[in-house]
């Protein structure tokens, strides 16, 4: 579905360096590590703002890496690809529904109407059904983010990037994006790669978790793999300094 | 359903934030860029019926414009009186203190109300579009809209372009009216003008074509504002502390943009005989 191979970059001065990873479809997938690591720049070689100095992505066997070389490349990418920012990054001045509509009117072409009325069914999934015509910045932190995931979905995506899903959010609110997530990507059978610093988030949604430090992937495996490394950084991020 | 949207304008690689340092080669181009992209898409948002963006567009106009009525009223009702005493005053020597009204209505429509309205639009909401648009670069916003596919200048630069098209001049002809208001008001008050008089001094000085002439230049004026205000929020660096330099930059060349704008108008109006 989505791989990574040997990446490194950006052109001119690479920040991460041979980052390879595999997301299968359906499967979900969590990037941790410090602040800094560089996963905000994994992700954003990932959905093509970023160029590599070497390696090579591929989506659903199609390569993508020289996306941001092409428009229509690009756009295709974006079709194929949900993205939820950290922050929801909605526009603000626009109202929930019309943020959910936009990547159906932008790269569908499906009639306005039905756009609008598809937009109303995702928010409703999301439990945002009452919100829709409220702005995007007249809504708490939480709703903004299960907007943000409605939006990502819109297209139906095979592929679900989320940067720090429930930064910012409190337990129960970080639990209940957490079960939204897992009820949808039941629904839909998206693949989901989530870059977080908050090791406790979505731990154990993840059947395998790789942890970047310094711009490199030093650790990976599944929960129990990581609970038993002896990986230093892992072992911080975990919380095990003592260790065994 | 996933075909790519009808022709537009390449946005292939999400430009670098430039420098706070960049030269004035370097803004004018950049310039040049943002308001040809942003008066493309303004042009797709007056056609496309797929367009949410109208919405955004009408909450600009009240925020840009309706929130600014008491401030441009109250100004413009002391811009007139201003005027109407300066005038006055300068013309008393010669006798002529009479035709103030005069001058100062045709003076009002084609400078003043323009002028006035544009410095104060830009101290109110220059500052506001470019700490918008540098808080969401901050942010990482506007790489997420590019990683979506969804052009921030299409989302965000049109409709606030349009906004201030539509804003600038409509309060323009407002203020127009409460400089004159200002300027009657001095001179009955204070001129012992009749009301009657004044008006026949007000049809004698000002005529359509001066309105217009206001109105003109209230465009020209709103897209300097708008394209300033938001290059200078795009381009800012990707940092909370980049906002305040943004927002004051984009204060200071508006500011500048606006005058200059103004200045090569009536240099065309003084050199091309028969257009003033």
């Amino acid at each position: 579905m989505l791989r990574v191979e040997d990446l490194t970059g950006p052109t001119p001065r690479p920040v991460i360096h041979d980052v390879s990873l595999a997301v299968p479809k359906g499967a979900t997938h969590l990037v941790i590590g410090p602040i800094q690591a560089g996963k905000s720049m994994l992700m954003r070689h990932i959905v093509g703002l970023e160029h590599p100095v070497s390696g090579r992505i591929f989506l659903e066997g199609t390569r993508v890496d020289g996306a941001a070389d092409s428009d229509a490349q690009l756009r295709r990418l974006r079709a194929r690809l949900g993205v939820v920012f950290e922050g929801s990054a909605l526009i603000s001045r626009l109202s929930a529904v019309e943020n959910v509509e936009l990547p159906l009117l932008e790269h569908s072409r499906v009639a306005p109407a039905e756009a609008r009325h598809a937009a109303r069914e995702l928010l409703s999934e999301v439990g945002m059904a009452d919100a829709a015509e409220r702005t995007a910045d007249a809504l708490g932190r939480s709703a903004q983010r299960r907007v943000a995931i409605a939006r990502a979905l819109a297209l139906r995506p095979p592929m679900l990037l989320l940067d720090e899903p429930t930064q910012g959010l409190d337990a129960h609110a970080a639990h209940e994006v957490d079960e939204l997530l897992r009820t949808l990507q039941a629904r839909y059978e998206f693949g989901t790669l989530i870059f977080s610093h908050e090791v406790r988030h979505a731990f154990g949604m993840a059947s395998q978790i790789y942890v970047m430090a310094a711009g490199t992937i030093v650790a990976r495996g599944d929960r129990e793999a990581l609970e038993e490394s002896e990986n230093e950084v892992v072992r911080q991020l975990l919380h095990r300094r003592g260790g065994r | 359903m996933t075909a790519p949207d009808a022709a537009s304008p390449p946005m292939t690689m999400a430009p670098a934030p430039e420098p706070e340092d960049r030269t004035y080669g370097a803004r004018f181009i950049s310039r040049g860029r943002l308001a040809a992209r942003a008066l493309y898409w303004l042009g797709w948002l007056s056609f496309s019926r797929r367009s949410v963006v109208t919405s955004g567009v009408e909450r600009e106009v009240y925020g840009l414009g309706v929130g600014a009525l008491r401030l441009v009223a109250s100004a413009s009702l002391l811009v007139g009186l201003i005027a109407m005493f300066q005038v006055a005053a300068q013309l008393a020597p010669y006798g002529a203190e009479t035709i103030s009204a005069r001058v100062v209505a045709w003076f009002a429509a084609r400078e003043l109300g323009p002028v006035v309205v544009a410095l104060l639009v830009v101290a109110r909401s220059s500052a506001a579009i470019a700490g918008e648009l540098a808080s969401m670069n901050a942010s990482g916003e506007i790489d997420a809209l590019r990683a979506m596919g969804l052009d921030p200048v299409k989302y965000l630069v049109s409709p606030k372009l349009l906004a201030v098209i539509v804003v600038l001049p409509a309060l323009t002809v407002l203020a127009d009216a409460l400089i004159l208001t200002g300027v009657w008001l001095g001179s009955t008050a204070f001129l012992d003008y009749s009301t009657g008089r004044f008006i026949v001094q007000l049809r004698e000085s000002f005529v359509t074509r001066d309105i217009a002439v206001g109105l003109g230049k209230a465009l020209v004026f709103a897209v300097v504002i708008a394209i300033v205000a938001s290059d200078e929020g795009l381009s800012a660096e990707r940092r909370a502390a980049a906002i305040g330099p943004a927002a004051t930059r984009a204060v200071v060349f508006s500011l500048i943009g606006v005058l200059a704008a103004d200045t090569i108008v009536n240099a065309i109006f003084y050199f091309i005989p028969g257009l003033i």
